[in-house]
């Protein structure tokens, strides 16, 4: 009857188990002590009665006898390194075994009738406390991972002792170079679960009986079964348990951990559905539009998660590796009054503005070429410039916005756009840019917005672009007319307030 | 006897004084042998970046870099004062309705607090007449006709929520990250981090209207414990835009300029030897204030505005109104100017009187300002502006689907009480959806139930739009960094565009 109540994981098994490091400490202090005791009384340091020792010894005997018993059930719940724990086993009932002969042959009642009693009782006391030291430490590996004591020594003593420098716990994820070379459960699904993962599922620790510090593991599952079903994210248990609730008990990473974030589950639903395949590399899996901002951020690392999102969705001219600009071209452009700044920290890539320069003409345009690789973004509007000026512009590759608003630009100066390749904002307000020169644009595949109110453009030659272009947003603006039709709007909620007022 | 008392409690409070943290250090051998011990063991490895103050340029109003490239390169934050209520405006609750005049629930009042509501209110029905506007079908009531034809501009935040539930705490939350007074607002982060592209233009710009100021006042746009620079600068809407910018009679400019230039070579000097930022704030407000004497009468003034634009925005030169200053912010902005504030005050509908009545207060508030706050999102469309200008609406916090039943009786008009579980803001431009919303209410608008948005969210979207990690953006302040979210926020991703 007891056996089977035993080997049952029952919660009563489990209950007393977890008392087992509340327990292990007695025989740990009374064996310490009972060995200290006996030092100092050999030395003659301190006068102590035997009877007292016995007593300490009698303690140490029935708690560490205890202690392997609840020792026993707590193993049953598993998730422990199996040769660690083995000899811990062993260990713990040396101690409980040594404890209790050393106070056998030291109790009144043995000493008489077991003659060798004197020789036998110091080493069993020795072994019996150097076992539980070893015991212990072996415990406190099982509970907090191996190496967990020494992990943290600090230099010199590090050196002294011959460890290796102590490496940085892995709490983040390096960024990828080449997203599409990279081997997908190599680089992108293992170092996730490194971080998130791995610290509970380990070889010495195997919470739910699971390992996920490799493929094999991973594949074989947990105690529950296999985590997850190659090509059916949906029927896959580790991803189910990710976006359950945080609140729920069996969400993982638990509560409190860092968690996964977006993009990673994303990352993991994308592996799984796939097939979960170990050696392929991402560019051999087929990628829809969903896992692409995914696959992006991975190049920028996951503290860039807050960051992210521009360079992933948004225009491919920022993803551009250009050589950083000359410093004496910088300083030509601010000397006439130029702004000229790098789109953000770390960057190259330069904004220019002539908000400051009015006066900018075509004269001037000739120190924008120095930086052609690194203007994205240039800004003249309400400058003196004119055509001349487009011919110069048009080589600045890189271009994606370009305000040309309120100069004397016209079509014969914008036929010259046709091959920037990263443009997306054409702004032509009131400049004297016709239904020519808009069809010019035709070309330009990544435009996505042209302004072109108060330009010379008529409705019919926007209504032209718009045919063959149907993606391009050409934005025009209100006049007379439709700012009548827009005050139109109002007119209805005004008659209802004049006849509440009437009422 | 009391005059020793009194003798003994001052010695006493000047010795508590004298009780530095310099002082505690020095005092306690122990503590400074145990930092001494730590550092010789390398544990404390802390460099000493991040802890000194960052040194500022000589302009601080030098353009800088953005943590990486912004979508929004300026903002136009529209805030309605005292806060308008989001149920008779887009937040459309038919349940609502059918409870109007019903008690309300027991589990909405048990352990909340309400600024003014006591016992058990009545529910009030939503007032307006709603129907979906736009393709992207955005719920937008009859009291914004305007608004409806720029719903597909728009991303709505339906679930907002904040922690605050009076109006200068709430404002403060808002725009400084902070119930409590001493912290940068929002638009001085900005200048502070990315500087100001006209150099004669200031780059933080606060235009109120309403006939009142702000509940939090001036703080609202301070710099907090940024140099003072960076603070907002409120400029009139009628009459001269800014007082005593003009030069006297008699004095040429000149003169002004020689004038300026000899004071803030002192200055220079002075600066020099004490180093204090706030001798760089005061050089290059003398210098903005020179330049702004031709600048800002010129943006300001509205009369060089074609007649139709005035139309669309529905204002007549020198009116002072909200209107104005949304025509106003699209110059600014136009001209690069960084940051506009708007504040327009008297939204605060409680029910205690016509002008703060729902159906006749907050229906004229609507009537003030709609046709212009559409005219300006159309026109900054029109003008290529609305791509990298980001426009925010929204008041501190919500309104309860309550009716009001201040000290527990029945007001002589519809209202409702301060909510801080639910409010809409709008956001348009800049990097966000076009014609999108996100978030709902339970069915009747009292608690976010999808996708909650919190006030540092939105700090937290505002300053990822504009090109900052609000978690990196800091300023080291009385011996720690702190950021606009201090411990909070998070980027509302989804509504990026």
């Amino acid at each position: 009857m007891l056996s089977i109540f035993l080997l049952q994981v029952s919660d009563w098994a489990i209950f007393f188990g977890r008392f087992h490091p509340v327990l292990v400490h007695f025989p740990i202090g009374f064996l310490l002590l009972a060995a200290l005791l006996v030092i100092g009384k050999r030395l003659g340091k301190v006068s102590i009665g035997d009877g007292t020792i016995s007593l300490i010894l009698l303690v140490s005997a029935v708690a560490a006898t205890l202690a392997c018993g609840a020792g026993y059930l707590l193993s049953l719940g598993g998730g422990y390194d199996e040769e660690i724990l083995d000899e811990h086993m062993w260990q713990g009932i040396g101690v409980a075994a040594f404890a209790w002969v050393a106070w056998a042959v030291k109790s009144d009642f043995a000493h008489k009738k077991l003659p060798a009693s004197g020789f036998v009782y110091l080493p069993a006391l020795g072994v019996a406390t150097i076992l539980t030291m070893v015991a212990g430490h072996h415990g406190g590996s099982l509970t907090h991972g191996e190496g967990y004591l020494t992990t943290y020594t600090p230099e010199p003593f590090r050196a002294m002792a011959g460890m290796e420098p102590r490496r940085e716990e892995m709490t983040e994820i390096k960024p990828i170079a080449n997203v599409s070379e990279a081997i997908v459960y190599q680089d992108i699904v293992q170092p996730m679960l490194n971080v998130h993962c791995t610290s509970c599922h380990n070889g010495t620790k195997q919470k739910g009986d699971l390992r996920m510090d490799s493929f094999a593991h991973l594949t074989k599952g947990g105690e529950g079964g296999p985590i997850f079903v190659a090509g059916k994210s949906a029927e896959s248990k580790m991803l189910k348990r990710c976006r359950l609730p945080l609140d729920d008990d069996d969400h993982m990473p638990p509560k409190g951990k860092p968690q996964l974030s977006e993009n990673q589950i994303t990352l993991l639903t994308w592996w799984i559905d796939q097939g979960a395949p170990v050696d392929k590399k991402v560019a051999e899996l087929k990628a829809d539009d969903k896992i692409k901002p995914a696959l992006a951020s991975l190049s920028e690392g996951e503290n860039a998660e807050q960051g992210d999102g521009y360079n992933a969705t948004g225009s491919p001219v920022l993803s551009l590796k250009v050589p950083a600009p000359d410093e004496k071209a910088v300083a030509a452009l601010q000397s006439v009054g130029l702004l000229v700044n790098p789109v953000a920290v770390e960057q190259n890539l330069l904004e220019v503005s002539a908000v400051n320069a009015k006066d900018f003409s075509d004269a001037k345009v000739a120190l924008l070429t120095p930086l052609a690789q690194q203007i994205i973004w240039l800004k003249l509007g309400n400058t003196q410039i004119t055509d001349a000026t487009l011919i110069k512009i048009a080589k600045l590759k890189n271009l994606n916005k370009l305000h040309l608003e309120y100069t004397a630009i016209g079509d014969a100066g914008l036929k010259n756009l046709h091959d920037l390749p990263y443009l997306e904002y054409l702004n032509l307000i009131g400049t004297k840019v016709t239904d020519a020169g808009l069809q010019s644009l035709v070309g330009l595949k990544t435009v996505k917005n042209v302004y072109v109110w108060k330009s010379a453009v008529t409705e019919a030659g926007i209504a032209q672009l718009r045919q063959a272009r149907p993606d391009l947003n050409v934005v025009t603006g209100l006049d007379e007319i439709t700012v009548a039709a827009f005050l139109q709007a109002g007119k209805a909620d005004s008659a209802q307030l004049a006849k509440e007022e009437k009422k | 006897m009391s005059d020793i008392n009194n003798l003994f409690k001052e010695l006493q409070h000047a010795e508590l004084q004298r009780q530095t943290r310099r002082h505690f250090l020095k005092e306690c051998s122990f503590g400074l042998g145990a930092i001494g011990l730590g550092s010789l063991l390398g544990s404390c490895g802390t460099s000493s970046a991040g802890t000194a103050a960052p040194a500022l340029p000589d302009d601080p109003m030098a353009v800088r870099m953005p943590q990486f490239a912004p979508k929004a390169k300026r903002v136009i934050y529209i805030h309605m004062a005292g806060a308008p209520s989001q149920l008779e405006l887009f937040d459309y609750k038919p349940e609502l309705e059918k409870y109007h005049g019903k008690d309300c629930p027991a589990e909405f009042l048990e352990g909340k607090k309400f600024a003014f509501i006591q016992g058990v209110p009545k529910m009030l029905g939503p007032q307006g007449k709603f129907a979906q506007h736009g393709q992207s079908g955005a719920w937008i009531s009859d009291y914004l006709p305007h608004l409806q034809t720029v719903a597909d501009e728009v991303t709505f935040l339906k679930a907002m929520h904040t922690d605050q539930f009076n109006h200068a705490p709430a404002q403060l939350l808002m725009h400084t990250g902070s119930p409590r007074l001493g912290r940068p607002s929002l638009g001085a982060w900005s200048v502070y981090g990315l500087g100001s592209e006209n150099q004669n233009l200031p780059g933080f710009i606060v235009l109120a209207s309403g006939g009142k100021q702000p509940d939090a006042g001036k703080s609202v746009w301070g710099s907090g414990f940024l140099p003072s620079v960076y603070q907002g600068v409120q400029c009139r809407t009628g009459g001269d835009p800014v007082l005593y910018v003009s030069d006297p009679s008699g004095m040429n400019r000149d003169i002004r300029k020689n004038t300026i230039e000899a004071i803030n070579e002192i200055n220079r000097q002075t600066y020099e030897e004490v180093k204090d930022p706030e001798i760089l704030t005061r050089i290059s407000q003398y210098e903005m204030a020179f330049r702004m004497q031709m600048s800002v009468p010129e943006v300001m003034d509205v009369s060089t505005e074609p007649e139709y634009i005035r139309d669309m925005y529905g204002v007549k030169p020198g009116d002072g109104s909200f209107a104005m200053n949304c025509l106003l912010a699209r110059k600014l902005v136009e001209n690069g100017v960084r940051f506009v504030q708007l504040f327009d005050w008297g939204w605060d509908t409680h029910g205690t009187s016509a002008d703060g009545a729902i159906e006749i207060g907050l229906h004229d508030k609507c009537r003030e300002s709609d046709q212009a706050v559409s005219a300006l999102l159309k026109d900054l469309k029109m003008r290529g502006l609305l791509d990298e200008t980001l426009v925010v609406w929204g008041g501190e916090f919500g309104r309860t689907p309550m009716q009001e039943n201040r000290n527990g009786t029945v007001l002589p008009f519809m209202g409702r009480d301060h909510h801080l579980e639910a409010f809409t803001v709008w956001m348009a431009g800049g990097g966000v959806k076009q014609g999108f919303s996100m978030g709902e209410t339970d069915e009747l608008g009292y608690y976010g139930v999808k996708d909650k948005t919190h006030v540092h969210d939105l700090q937290a979207t505002i300053l990822h739009l504009m090109g900052f990690n609000h978690e990196e953006f800091t300023y080291p302040f009385q011996g720690r960094n702190f950021r606009l979210t201090d411990v909070a926020g998070k980027v509302i991703k989804p509504i990026l565009a």
